[in-house]
């Protein structure tokens, strides 16, 4: 039961960066861009790089979420902004295209095999039956972390009271001089930033590829969706609850539905969740869980 | 001070929606823009405000030509003051947080005086000072919007449709407290208006648009008498538009 626990929880730090990310960039601009699990991808592999170029693993992700950040706004101010003056949903197809691009890119520069952070090789954590890989536990404590200050800059913050306060109501947040531009690009650094660390993370507990931001496409969207889409927090939830089904199919022994002794389901029937979940939350609660919370300043 | 020069604006790609107003209001003042439905009164207002840049012209404010200025960096360094027309409050924070969003660019040490000096200007704010603005009845939320507009003393300040969907006792209230802003601070107020017959009472001038142009403009008290303004309210002949007052 508690290794249950261990692996939603495993899986919800792999969701749960990118899906407040997404969630962070819509409630301001109210566009869902696809490329930023691209952003995750490039996260990683601009840490790769940097460590392959000999820098510390430390330096080299500090690094990579700083150039991550940078790239989101100079994507968003070049491409997206113009797209999203035409209508939202070309900037959306445009952000699919985007993603596209990057993944060509990936392709070009990386190659198809997966690729792994340079790390020393360590025994998993054993206690009360549970186990845990070192480089897991640094994953937790790293999205975690960063959800943390991500809330306590969102609230106990004159910066996170201007989000809000542009989140719900942009011309007035702008009548009470908030630079609400300002405000939106700082945020889409925030949201490259925390979707690089969202992929950094991924890639400490295993490995890194051209597919990984496409493969998180889904189960991200469904987990900022069922968070209430807009609510960068209520995305984090999201993201705890598409990993607590996932984790369920897949981990929970179904042999007695087939009269055998064990019977798991294949890994590949997470997606089907995640499909699953997503089209559900489309039909009864479109505006998600904690809809409300979207309005609070 | 303001004073717009051959204003030229339109949204996007979209046809110009302002052809070359001009427009002056001096401290002290109110004026008042009126005119039918799409004729680019709230678009004017906007042009000053900053939330829509200008294709040609220039808006001056206290002798400073502040065209490209967005509009936060009018409310913070220009001293203007702005309500919009609908959801001008942020209705899940308090009336005094309200209030101090208004103020949140000025020193810490003067909020608090800022704030009791709205909260003496509107009592009936005071009462309700931690009630969340959501619960506030349509009156309150307008004086709320102008207790948080006025919070910084601004010199100039645009209200787009003060009376928009208020009842008559409530119309009438505001625009008595428009007119009480006016004599107590000399401050410059320009507001776009439906209620053109109340406006007219309470402003010193006004400017009647039609199809992005001045089509009348004048002495307020003049313009309530001037059956060309009617025409342009009521419909008629097009050629009464053309007399001024």
């Amino acid at each position: 039961m508690l290794q249950f626990f261990v692996d939603v929880i495993l899986r919800t730090v792999d969701l749960a960066l990118i899906a407040v990310a997404l969630s962070c960039v819509y409630s301001l601009i109210r566009f869902p861009n696809i490329a930023l699990v691209q952003y995750a991808t490039a996260g990683a592999l601009i840490a790769l790089g940097l460590q392959t170029l000999g820098l510390p693993l430390y330096l080299a992700i500090v690094l990579s979420c700083v150039i991550t950040g940078l790239m989101a706004v100079v994507l968003s101010v070049l491409i997206f902004e113009k797209l999203l003056d035409t209508s939202p949903p070309l900037a959306m197809v445009g952000s699919l295209a985007v993603s596209m691009i990057f993944t060509a890119v990936f392709l070009v520069t990386v190659g198809p095999r997966p690729k792994r952070f340079d790390l020393e090789i360590m025994a998993p954590v054993r206690w009360a039956g549970v186990s845990i890989t070192p480089m897991q536990l640094v994953s937790v404590g790293l999205t975690m972390g960063a959800i943390l200050l991500f809330a306590l800059l969102l609230f106990r913050t004159g910066l996170g009271r201007s989000m809000r306060a542009t989140s719900t109501n942009r011309v007035l947040a702008e009548a009470t001089g908030i630079p609400t531009r300002k405000v939106i690009n700082g945020v889409i650094v925030l949201s490259g930033i925390l979707a690089a660390l969202g992929g950094i993370s991924i890639s400490l507990k295993g490995e890194m590829g051209a597919q990984l931001g496409f493969d998180l496409l889904l189960p991200i969207f469904a987990a900022a969706i069922l968070g209430g889409l807009g609510n960068a927090l209520g995305a984090a939830l999201g993201a705890f609850t598409i990993a607590l089904a996932e984790t369920f199919v897949t981990n929970v022994n179904f042999g007695w539905v087939v009269s055998q002794d064990f019977y798991f389901l294949p890994a590949s029937f997470a997606t089907i969740v995640s499909f699953g979940l997503l089209v559900l939350i489309l039909l009864f609660r479109p505006h998600g869980l904690l809809v409300s919370e979207v309005k609070r300043v | 001070m303001i004073k717009i020069e051959n204003i030229i604006a339109g949204y996007g790609d979209g046809p110009n929606i302002l052809h070359g107003i001009n427009l002056q209001a001096s401290k002290g003042e109110i004026v008042t823009i009126l005119g039918p439905n799409g004729c680019g009164k709230s678009t004017l207002l906007k042009c000053i405000a900053g939330f829509v840049k200008p294709r040609g012209g220039a808006v001056v404010l206290n002798d400073t030509d502040v065209t490209p200025v967005p509009a936060n960096e009018k409310v913070r360094k220009h001293r203007m003051g702005y309500v919009p027309q609908s959801d001008n409050i942020f209705p899940s924070l308090t009336v005094a947080e309200n209030i101090l969003m208004g103020a949140r660019f000025l020193p810490q040490a003067t909020r608090a005086v800022a704030l009791k000096r709205q909260f003496v200007a509107y009592p009936s704010l005071a009462d309700k000072a931690t009630r969340k603005a959501s619960a506030l009845s349509g009156g309150e939320r307008q004086l709320l919007s102008l207790a948080r507009a006025l919070v910084a003393e601004p010199s100039v300040l645009l209200l787009d449709e003060p009376s928009a969907g208020l009842s008559p006792a409530m119309v009438h209230e505001v625009f008595v407290a428009i007119e009480e802003i006016r004599n107590s601070t000399g401050m410059c107020i320009v507001m776009v208006e439906q209620n053109a017959f109340e406006a007219l009472s309470v402003a010193d001038r006004a400017y009647i648009l039609a199809l992005g142009q001045v089509a009348l403009e004048g002495c307020a008290a003049d313009l309530i008498a001037d059956p060309a303004m009617r025409h342009l309210y009521l419909g008629g002949d097009p050629e009464a538009t053309t007399s001024s007052a």
